[in-house]
């Protein structure tokens, strides 16, 4: 009798259900990903930074290198656009323009005064630098600007750049830093960890010693060491990269370890065997039968040894062994911050310091809420 | 007893072979750096007036040993690095033993006192959040933890002193007084090292505390849920003593393993944070080294020196596992 009686609830069920059987491992992650809040949340954040740093070029209203300084405002204070100020309300933002003056009342320095009585209003999408979109389509629009003058969001470093041009871009750059070493590192570790884990015995042995005593080297002291040798009379792009490998080139002993721990423990199932009795090449094996076996895996250590290495990149050029000016990265600008002049009078320089908390924060979280989807049992010790 | 030995012996045995590859690879990156001693030694008198040619570079590098091939160079680097004696410093002209002093003993202690203080905070809070089932309390713990992963120790440095100088007017660095600094040791030296050295200790037990409440509370709450320690309070242990006698006592064997690891870490963050407090220890000197005078032999020496205390420390762990640990002596003395 009950039988008969189909009710709806139950049969969407059984259609989840069925989509749960037959769903494939990346929709089966997805789910799994979907349920931890703190790693959607730190989803949404990293994926605004990431646009962010994407469309630094399009954000940001001034060029963040020299060229686009503001002579006029060194060490200038944050201007947070205003929508009512002594003189009522507008809809469109505003900012006071200021104004420099040296004269004998000011001691013949120059002193830089903020004008109350008059506004400045926000212009959206206007013309300024020639920038190429993506390094591509060569646009000059910017999102916002103002209709004279200057605006600086963040306020301007000792040369004044605009701090808040420089933080956007700084965001792309650590990214990018972040994804080249992490590729080196993962070609290295693939390698290494590939021979070491299929071959096993004294190959794995061997390799294995090494791996141990590279590891037990502290790390940025040895980046500092290797990155010392870069000529000074290099560009800034060519550090840029180099940089960038060097920290490949010492970040693969940990995820080496974890691709050998994987093949170990994958190399004795039947479906290896199977692919060897037909024939199959050593590399043919790893790289068609071993590697897919935890592809998620992978995805989850890079997305989590991404965050060491903007910190080491942010450590190296604060400093002043990694990038270097024209490129602009969190520890390019955190160069001058120790001086107590900084710490004292512009305390702006500590802004781009919160963004890449949020950065690196947002990878940590994701990277732990992909790994606890990733694993199937992670429900079961919870 | 004899195995126990053999057992020492062998771990000995590993920790001076990671040595030997260490310190080939530290030997090659000060090989690397364009231009050798006699250059530099020579490049100096040139700029004394005196004129030099490719003769006396010669000269000089057969007076200095640098014709001698690459390995026994090496060899000869590394057995008087064992002696503890690292050669001079071809920019300062000193000798490095000499120059460090007890410089590095300084950034040591600094360095084991922080770890110390992480394990403190992190042993007794990581087994309590593994033990509750207080959801708030383990959500904070986790932002707590995972903040002290993504803030680098630096920025944790830079911040302090902001907020120092901003509200204090002290910005809280270096590690002694004006009038201590070139004092001889004694014990008001002490103090007042130990008055400067709390914000050092704070700043690098940040991140390892993090780390470290991390790693308690995964290996806590793998082992809480195991059959033993129902049946443990099945037979009415409960509370306090439940924990620390059964789940703690088997979270503690891999705790103990990753010291090592820890250490390292904290060394990591030690030259940065050196540099930034204005620490005059083996970090900063490092940082010098590196950044400023480009002496690799003094770098080369430090990095050999920090890496030779956390293989002794990883060698020390192994050991004490031993005797700690009644599944592994047992392992071991078969």
């Amino acid at each position: 009798m009950t039988s008969e009686t189909t009710n709806p609830a139950t049969e969407t069920d059984q259609k989840a259900k069925e989509a749960y059987f037959t769903a494939s491992q990346g929709q089966l992650i997805w789910a799994r990903f979907k349920k931890q809040r703190s790693a959607m949340i730190a989803a949404w954040v990293l994926i605004a930074l990431l646009l962010s740093g994407l469309f630094a070029s399009f954000l940001s209203p001034y060029d963040p290198t020299v060229a686009g300084r503001d002579k006029d405002y060194l060490n200038g204070a944050p201007q947070l656009p205003q929508f009512c100020d002594g003189n009522g309300c507008s809809l469109r933002p505003f900012i006071h323009p200021v104004e420099r003056e040296r004269s004998l009342a000011t001691n013949f320095r120059w002193v830089t005064k903020v004008n109350e009585d008059k506004r400045v209003y926000f212009t959206f999408l206007p013309k300024g630098w020639d920038y190429k979109l993506f390094g591509l389509i060569p646009m000059d629009r910017h999102l916002f600007g103002v209709e004279e003058g200057y605006v600086h969001l963040f306020g301007t470093d000792a040369t004044g750049k605009d701090i808040f041009s420089r933080t956007l871009h700084a965001i792309w750059t650590s990214m990018q830093v972040g994804t080249i070493g992490v590729m080196i590192a993962f070609v290295l570790a693939l390698i290494i960890g590939g021979i070491s884990g299929y071959y096993g015995g004294w190959i794995d042995s061997f390799i294995q010693m090494i791996t141990d005593a590279v590891r037990t080297v502290p790390a940025i002291p040895l980046f500092m060491a290797i990155a010392a040798f870069i000529p000074q009379e290099w560009s800034a792009e060519t550090r840029f990269f180099i940089i960038s490998m060097i920290l490949g080139l010492i970040g693969w002993p940990t995820l080496a370890r974890r691709v050998r721990t994987h093949l170990l423990t994958e190399r004795n199932q039947e479906y290896v065997l199977a692919a060897q009795l037909c024939g199959a090449s050593p590399g043919h094996v790893i790289r068609r039968h071993l590697l897919p076996s935890f592809t998620s895996y992978i995805i989850v250590d890079l997305v989590i040894s991404f965050p060491y290495m903007v910190l080491s990149e942010t450590a190296l050029s604060f400093i002043g062994l990694g990038l270097k000016d024209p490129v602009n990265s969190l520890g390019v600008m955190l160069q001058s911050v120790t001086s107590a002049d900084v710490l004292l009078n512009y305390q702006w320089y500590f802004i781009p310091v919160i963004f890449f908390i949020a950065l690196v924060m947002a990878f940590v979280f994701v990277g732990d809420g992909l790994r606890d989807a990733a694993d199937p049992y992670s429900d079961s010790h919870k | 007893m004899l195995g126990f030995m053999r057992f020492v012996a062998t771990r000995a045995a590993m920790a001076l072979v990671t040595l030997v590859i260490v310190s080939l690879v530290v030997f090659s990156l000060m090989e690397l750096v364009p231009g050798d001693c006699a250059e530099r030694y020579l490049a100096f008198k040139n700029t004394q007036g005196s004129g030099i040619s490719v003769a006396d570079i010669e000269a000089e590098r057969v007076r200095l040993g640098l014709d001698r091939p690459f390995l026994e160079r090496w060899t000869s680097w590394l057995f008087n690095a064992f002696r503890g004696d690292f050669g001079d410093s071809c920019i300062l002209r000193l000798n490095i033993s000499q120059l460090l002093g007890d410089k590095f003993w300084l950034s040591l202690s600094i360095c084991l006192a922080s770890l110390v203080l992480a394990y403190a905070i992190a042993l007794p809070v990581g087994i309590i959040a593994a033990a509750s089932h207080n959801a708030v309390l383990n959500n904070v713990l986790r932002f707590v933890s995972y903040l002290g992963l993504a803030m680098p120790n630096f920025l944790l440095a830079l911040i302090i002193m902001l907020i120092s100088t901003v509200y204090f007017g002290d910005t809280l660095t270096g590690l002694f007084s004006d009038q201590y600094r070139d004092a001889p040791w004694s014990w008001a030296k002490f103090l007042d090292m130990l008055g400067h050295a709390w914000l050092p200790v704070f700043i690098l037990g940040w991140s390892a505390t993090a780390f470290a409440l991390q790693t308690v509370r995964a290996l806590m709450s793998d082992e809480i849920g195991k059959l033993y320690v129902t049946a443990a309070s099945a037979r009415g242990v409960h509370g306090r003593k439940l924990l620390w006698r059964y789940p703690a006592r088997h979270a503690l064997g891999p705790i103990i393993n990753s010291l090592g690891f820890d250490l390292n870490r904290i060394f990591n963050e030690l030259p940065i944070v050196a540099l930034i407090l204005t620490l005059t220890e083996a970090g900063s000197l490092l940082i010098e080294a590196l950044a400023r005078s480009n002496d690799q032999q003094l770098a080369g020496a430090i990095i050999f020196m920090l890496t030779a205390s956390i293989v002794t420390l990883n060698f020390a762990t192994d050991v004490l596992l031993a005797v700690l640990d009644p599944r592994v002596r047992k392992s071991i003395i078969r």
